[in-house]
C-alpha cells in the first residue's frame, strides 16, 4: 500500500505539490489524474526517494523508498521511458538493474519476453522508439515481481494495440492483488482504465473517487426538443435553469431536473419532441474540476468542450 | 553484513553497466593507444636526437619519466572516463532508473568508484609498466636507461598509475558536482592545462611557490625518479594530489545527498 501523508514539495518560487494526503490501496488499478504541470510527476519522484520532500512524507507499505532494501522487489516504477543509456543494451540495463537487486538473472528474458521486447533485447535503448522504451521500461518495473506498481503517464507514445495491452495488463496487475498507481492528463484514459480515481491541480488534492461516483455527483444537463423553443428558454430561465446552449437542433439545459423541464412546458402548452438527460461525461468532470487549477490553461473560450 | 552483500551488488550492477557502453571502452582504449603510442613516439625521438643533445640536459635526463611521457596526454582520456561515469547518467536521465534500483546514494556512488578505480587502476599499472619497459627497450645501446630494481624507479611507475587513477577519481567528483559532461571536461582541462599558464604570468617567487601545487606539477613529482626543482618529493605529491581528491570527493558526496536526483 502507498501513503502520500499531508506531502508538500516546493522547487524555489514554485509550490509543486501542497498538502497532498490520501492512500492508494491494493487490489484496484488507482488512476491520478491532473492536467500537465499539476504535480503527479513530483509526487511520484517523492515516492521514489528521488527528490526530498519539503514538508511531510511517502511510504511504501509504512517504509520510505530509501529504506527498502532491495526496492525493486517491492516497487516497480515506470517514470521515464527515456531515462535510460541510450549506449546500453536493453538486456544489458535489465541484467544492471537484477543484479543490482538479487534478482534471478532469468527474469531478465522472462520480463523481455513479457512485453514483447526480446527480438530487439541486444540492440542499443538509443534507436527504440518511444513504444518499445515504454516496453523496456514497463519490463524493468516488473523485474523485481512487485507488489507496488507506479507508471506516470504510461501510455505516452504507445500504439492502439499498446494501449489495450496496457489497461488489460494493470487490471491484471490489480486482480493479483497488486497496487496499481497510474498518472495521466488524460481523463479519457483514466475513465476507461482506473477504477479509482484520484484528481489533483496546481499541485493541490481536488477529489477521489471511483469513476461513477465523480459522474453521476457532477450535474448533467438535459437536452430538448420541442414546438416552441424561444418560449421555452425564456420559461427556463425565469424558474432558474439555465439555457447552456441553443441550437437549431434544440436546447441544452442545465440546473433542472427532466422532471421540471416536463412540468414546465407542459404547463406552458408547449409540445415536448424530445427530452433526455445527458450524463457528464468524466471529461466535463475533470475538466470543471480543474479549470481555475490548470498552470497553463490556453485561452480560447470555454465552450469548446460542449460538443457531444 | 547485508550492507556488504548490497554495495557487492550494486558494484556488480555498475560493473555490468561500465563494460556494456561503447564510452567506456573507447575511452579506456584511447588511453592505453596515447599511453603506450606516444610514449613509443617520444622514445623513439629522444633516441634519434640523443647525439645533438648537451652534457647538461644529458645530466638531467630521466629515462623514466620520459617512457612515461604518454601519460600526460592519457590523463585526459582517463578523466573523461570518470566525468562520464556520472555525468551521462544525467545526460539520459538514467540517474533516476539507478537511484530507484540503488535508493542509498553514498552505496551508488560507492560501487561507481569502485568499479572506476579498481578498473582504472588495474589498467593504468599495466599500461605504465609496458610503457616503461618499452621506453628502456628504444633506449637501450643509445641512451641511459634504468631498471625496476631500482627502488625509485618502481616508486615512479607505480606512482604513474595511481596518478592516473586519482584523476578518474577527480573527473568523478567533478561529474558528481557539476552533472554536465561539457562543464565537467571543461574544468578538468583548465585545472590541468590552463592553471599552469596562467601561473606562468606571476610573479617569479610566486611561482615558484604555487607551480608545486599545480596538479600537473604533482603528477610530474609522483612520476620523477628524483624531485625535479622547486617540487614535492613524490610521496608528498601523491598525499597532496590523494587530499584534492578527497575535498572534491567529499562535496560531491554531499551534493549528491542532498540535492534532488
Amino acid at each position: 500500500m502507498l501513503r502520500i501523508d499531508h506531502l508538500s514539495k516546493r522547487y524555489k518560487d514554485t509550490l509543486a505539490v501542497d498538502d497532498l494526503d490520501f492512500e492508494v490501496k491494493p487490489g484496484v488499478v488507482t488512476g491520478f489524474l491532473g492536467p500537465n504541470g499539476s504535480g503527479k510527476s513530483t509526487t511520484m519522484r517523492v515516492i521514489l526517494g528521488l527528490d526530498h520532500p519539503t514538508k511531510g512524507r511517502a511510504t511504501i507499505n509504512g517504509k520510505n523508498y530509501a529504506d527498502i532494501k532491495s526496492p525493486l522487489r517491492e516497487v516497480g516504477a515506470l517514470l521515464d521511458a527515456k531515462a535510460v543509456h541510450p549506449g546500453r543494451s536493453a538486456r544489458n540495463h535489465l541484467r544492471a538493474l537484477a543484479v543490482s537487486n538479487k534478482i534471478a538473472p532469468s527474469r531478465v528474458d522472462e520480463v523481455l519476453e513479457f512485453v514483447g521486447i526480446a527480438s530487439v533485447a541486444h540492440k542499443k535503448v538509443g534507436g527504440f522508439s518511444l513504444g518499445m522504451s515504454q516496453r523496456l521500461g514497463i519490463a524493468a518495473a516488473l523485474l523485481g515481481d512487485p507488489g507496488v506498481l507506479l507508471f506516470d503517464e504510461p501510455v505516452n507514445g504507445l500504439d492502439p494495440e499498446g494501449i489495450r495491452w496496457i489497461r488489460e495488463f494493470f487490471r491484471s496487475l490489480a486482480q493479483e492483488g497488486r497496487t496499481v498507481f497510474v498518472s495521466s492528463h488524460l481523463m479519457s484514459e483514466m475513465a476507461v482504465s482506473a477504477d479509482q480515481i484520484i484528481v489533483i491541480g496546481r499541485g493541490r488534492f481536488i477529489t477521489q473517487g471511483s469513476v461513477d461516483e465523480l459522474t453521476t455527483t457532477a450535474q448533467g444537463t438535459v437536452f430538448v426538443r420541442c414546438s416552441d423553443p424561444v418560449g421555452l428558454a425564456a420559461l427556463i430561465s425565469r424558474h432558474q435553469g439555465v439555457v447552456v446552449q441553443n441550437a437549431e437542433s434544440g436546447l441544452t439545459i442545465g440546473s433542472l431536473t427532466s422532471d421540471e423541464i416536463g412540468t414546465l412546458a407542459h404547463s406552458a402548452g408547449i409540445t415536448i419532441l424530445e427530452l433526455t438527460p445527458q450524463r457528464a461525461s468524466l471529461e466535463d468532470v475533470f475538466m470543471n474540476l480543474t479549470a481555475e487549477s490548470v498552470q497553463y490553461g490556453s485561452s480560447t473560450p470555454e465552450s469548446t468542450h460542449h460538443e457531444h | 553484513m547485508s550492507t556488504n552483500e548490497n554495495l557487492w551488488s550494486s558494484t556488480r550492477a555498475e560493473w555490468i553497466k561500465f563494460r556494456s557502453v561503447r564510452s567506456s571502452i573507447m575511452g579506456v582504449l584511447v588511453f592505453v593507444v596515447l599511453t603506450l603510442g606516444l610514449g613509443a613516439l617520444i622514445t623513439v625521438a629522444v633516441r634519434s636526437h640523443w647525439h645533438e643533445t648537451t652534457p647538461v640536459n644529458r645530466l638531467t635526463f630521466d629515462p623514466v619519466s620520459t617512457s612515461l611521457a604518454g601519460t600526460i596526454f592519457a590523463q585526459f582520456a582517463v578523466g573523461v572516463i570518470g566525468v562520464l561515469l556520472i555525468s551521462s547518467e544525467y545526460s539520459s536521465g538514467s540517474i533516476r532508473t539507478s537511484l530507484a534500483a540503488v535508493p542509498n546514494r553514498v552505496r551508488l556512488a560507492a560501487s561507481k568508484l569502485i568499479v572506476l578505480s579498481v578498473s582504472i587502476l588495474f589498467i593504468s599499472e599495466i599500461v605504465c609498466l609496458i610503457a616503461f619497459v618499452m621506453g628502456q627497450a628504444i633506449f637501450s645501446g643509445v641512451v641511459p636507461t634504468d631498471s625496476l630494481a631500482n627502488g625509485a624507479v618502481l616508486r615512479s611507475v607505480v606512482l604513474a598509475g595511481i596518478y592516473l587513477t586519482l584523476l578518474a577519481v577527480f573527473g568523478f567528483a567533478l561529474g558528481l558536482i557539476l552533472r554536465q559532461s561539457a562543464a565537467c571536461i571543461s574544468v578538468f582541462t583548465s585545472l590541468l592545462l590552463v592553471l599552469p599558464i596562467i601561473v606562468l604570468f606571476l610573479p617569479q617567487s610566486w611561482q615558484n611557490a604555487f607551480t608545486k601545487y599545480e596538479p600537473s606539477a604533482l603528477g610530474r613529482a609522483m612520476m620523477s625518479t628524483t624531485p625535479p626543482a622547486q617540487m614535492f618529493g613524490a610521496w608528498t605529491a601523491f598525499l597532496i594530489l590523494a587530499l584534492y581528491v578527497a575535498v572534491t570527493l567529499g562535496s560531491g558526496l554531499f551534493l549528491l545527498q542532498r540535492r534532488d536526483a
